[in-house]
């Protein structure tokens, strides 16, 4: 978190300094509140991340939101298709500032083993995307590790892919 | 259900539910029109996660075709490699070793196993009933395990081939097999004591979506939704594939055709699978797995390392162009996947590549009868139906 | 037993001898192919026939299975059996009956697409047929809602047909975000 101690060292007065970026992004990192836009194979894997074994909420995201109004993580997981674009592109839309991205699996991110006439080659083409995760489909493992990539990537301070500036 | 109409107000509303609404498990589309919360009509569209599978199947050698029939029903891939190798094999008139059908029952009924285990998850998750969503992907974590250590992967298998598996079964799958079965009905026991006498539960699935057996088959309806109206029909009786025959298992059929029905068809299918695999696990046969043909099947490796021969069939199996080649003809071949009957239609043209491969998805024509069902009930049935059919959006637009 | 078989194999299959007495003038040719009889219909009585092997008592087709067609532009031989007919439309049927299944075909020419509907035979026709229609343009007369299904309503072309390339005339590129409402 970057916290750092008062001038003195002290601890006794409970005073801390930090800037208040960094706060804000502690706390953006981790409540993270994903909108699954789940299709296909994906889908029933990312359903196993969040069940019992796998267990997505041990890293601070278990706050699954169908309202894209209310979720801050775009997790795109399975085959996109020209009928299901504009959907995706309107529920990216109504997602409040700042957002992220995760495309999750070989379909969401290239088109996959599927290049065929009715396949969205990678939703990158229309929406930002800043994490990709490879595999068909991923295994739980990495889902829950482009979730922490996720997270380091707003520690860090560095802004989404499809926002220029966060805040001013 | 009743006084919706009597409280007509006259005025119509069109509530478009999905595609991306929770319970609609990924891309399904419904317009319904509503007169306060009861529902007039109910328009499903489809084709959301059209993929174009069949046109691949005229571009793909028949091996290759396994990769796309494992991301169609994606609960079961194991059902939908079985039943697609089925089909082009009973086109190549070939019949597999007893080892290797033994081998796909039991994949197929294990898939069977993981496929109602989702759907009891996500089914029983609509209607509030989160619990049972983490009691079944315990168990089907157990199951993943097995399809791991078995194909390699968890999810997209890609198992079978034409004219036998990809390989034998692993060392000591049995001990593991036998003690998830063991230890399933158990597990089975505490969803029952959770749901099957719920108030709740009872509350929200009897009585809704009802269907009766002859208007079922005026749709089409298979599987588990169609034996829930009380017609016995099941393809591994009825038409027996793979050995099947060989089997003793019972039909589990119910009287109303409602979603608490099909709700306990799926239960008690479940349970008679159990049986079929242990079945299996008793008399396995010994002997080869894949079809001695050098015309289908791969070499062994060493074959294929150190012989002239062995490199040539390897060669004229993988190349391009060359593949299984496959007699002319066309040829209707149906399976019963976990939602129902699975048919693969091929026309061969006599070359490696299928001239053309349709598929006959039992999603497909669930799903159209859904307005039947829906139609004169609340708005919040539409959630207990649709959870209740399993329409799975890969199967529904291909 | 196996004689048996054999007698049971050459004898004419029930439907094949039903429909010879009361449509001989609606097949084209028939066939029995690994266990499944195939009737060639004419289009015009396809309907006729269809109603036939459902109605019959004997018979009792009554699950209609699928509805598909098959573009033949790229296989002479089938080309040529049937007059130069592009389009095969494919019906299976089954009977819980008899538990048996019979496959009926229709040939269909590239200048008139249309065929009838079955949708007053069976209620699960229609969105086979509504499928058959967006993939291939083969136009069910008679359908109540003929339109496309899984393709979005303004798209171009009917992809499974034999001309129409695999990754598409650059649809998945181009589309309008606004005109397709969501």
């Amino acid at each position: 978190m970057g916290l750092d101690f008062g001038p003195s060292g002290e601890q006794d007065g409970n005073i801390i300094t930090t800037t208040i970026d960094k706060v804000v992004n502690w706390g953006r990192k981790n409540s993270l509140w994903p909108m699954p836009f789940g299709t296909a194979c994906c889908a029933i894997e990312m359903m196993a991340t969040l069940a019992s074994k796998f267990d997505l909420s041990r890293f601070g995201s278990e706050a699954i939101r169908f309202s894209p109004r209310q979720s801050d993580l775009l997790i795109v997981s399975g085959r996109i298709s020209i009928k299901m674009m504009p959907v995706l592109k309107r529920i990216y839309d109504q997602m409040p500032d700042p957002k992220w991205v995760i495309s999750m699996g070989a379909c969401a991110s290239c088109g996959g083993v599927f290049d065929t006439y009715t396949l969205i080659q990678g939703v990158d083409q229309f929406i930002p995307v800043d994490v990709y995760i490879p595999g068909c489909p991923p295994r739980p493992e990495d889902l829950i590790d482009a979730v922490l990539q996720v997270q380091e990537k707003i520690s860090s301070g560095a802004s989404p892919k499809g926002v220029e500036v966060i805040y001013e | 259900m009743q006084g919706g109409s009597e409280r007509a107000t006259g005025e119509k509303m069109v509530l478009s539910f999905g595609p991306q609404h929770p319970a609609t498990h990924g891309t399904l589309r419904i317009v319904l029109e509503l007169d306060g919360e009861s529902i007039l009509k109910a328009t499903p569209h489809a084709g959301y996660l059209h993929t174009g599978f069949e046109k691949l199947g005229e571009h793909l050698d028949y091996n290759q075709y396994i990769v796309v029939t494992d991301r169609m029903n994606y609960l079961s891939p194991l059902s939908n490699n079985f039943g697609y190798v089925l089909a082009v094999e009973q086109l190549l008139d070939i019949e597999v070793p007893k080892r290797c059908q033994y081998i796909r029952i039991l994949m197929a009924e294990l898939s069977r196993l993981a496929d109602h285990l989702l759907w009891l998850g996500t089914a029983a998750l609509d209607l509030g009933a989160f619990s049972v969503f983490l009691y079944s992907f315990r168990e089907r974590e157990k199951l993943y395990s097995i399809f791991e250590k078995t194909t390699g992967a968890r999810l997209t298998t890609s198992y079978t081939r034409v004219g036998g598996v990809l390989r034998d079964l692993y060392q000591g799958y049995e001990e593991d097999v036998r003690q998830f079965i063991t230890n399933f009905p158990k597990a089975l026991k505490e969803t029952h004591t959770l749901l099957t006498r719920n108030r709740i539960w009872m509350d929200r699935t009897k009585d809704v979506g009802p269907i009766s057996g002859d208007d079922a088959i005026n749709y089409g309806l298979t599987g588990p939704c169609l034996r829930a109206t009380g017609v016995a029909h099941d393809l591994r009786k009825a038409e027996p594939y793979s050995s099947y025959e060989e089997m003793t298992f019972d039909v589990p059929v119910g009287t109303n055709g409602d979603a608490y029905d099909r709700y306990l068809v799926r239960m008690e299918e479940m349970i008679q699978s159990c049986g079929i695999v242990t079945q299996v696990l008793d008399n396995m046969p010994d002997g080869p797995v894949n079809t001695e043909n050098n015309k289908i099947t791969l070499p062994n490796k060493p074959d294929a390392y150190g012989h002239i021969e062995g490199l040539i069939h390897h060669f004229k199996v993988i190349m391009d162009g060359h593949g299984v080649e496959v007699p002319k003809g066309d040829h209707y071949c149906a399976t019963e996947s976990p939602n129902g009957e699975l048919g693969f239609y091929i026309v061969s043209d006599g070359t490696g590549t299928g001239y053309r491969i349709r598929i006959r998805p039992p999603s497909f024509l669930n799903f159209q009868a859904l307005p039947h069902m829906l139609e004169g009930g609340m708005v919040s049935d539409t959630v207990a139906v649709l959870g209740s059919l399993n329409v799975i959006a890969g199967e529904l637009d291909r | 037993m196996n004689e048996e078989k054999e007698v049971e194999e050459h004898s004419k299959p029930l439907v094949l001898e039903k429909l010879e007495a009361a449509h001989a003038d609606a097949l084209l040719a028939q066939d029995e192919s690994r266990g499944t009889v195939v009737v060639v219909v004419r289009k015009e009585r396809v309907y006729a026939v269809l109603e036939y092997l459902k109605t019959d008592s004997e018979l009792a087709y009554n699950y209609l299975v699928d509805v598909t067609a098959v573009d033949n532009s790229r296989m002479e031989s089938e080309l040529m059996r049937f007059d130069y007919a592009r389009f095969m439309v494919v019906y299976q049927l089954y009977s819980y009956q008899g538990q048996c299944r019979v496959r009926v075909k229709v040939p269909v020419h590239e200048n008139d697409l249309s065929i009838p509907s079955a949708t007053g035979l069976w209620r699960g026709a229609n969105w086979l047929e509504r499928e058959t229609y967006d993939m291939f343009g083969i136009h069910f007369e008679g359908h109540p809602d003929l339109r496309r299904i899984l393709m979005p309503d303004d798209f171009e072309g009917h992809p499974l047909r034999k001309d129409y390339p695999l990754q598409g005339r650059g649809e998945r590129e181009r589309f309008n975000f606004d005109k397709q409402n969501a």
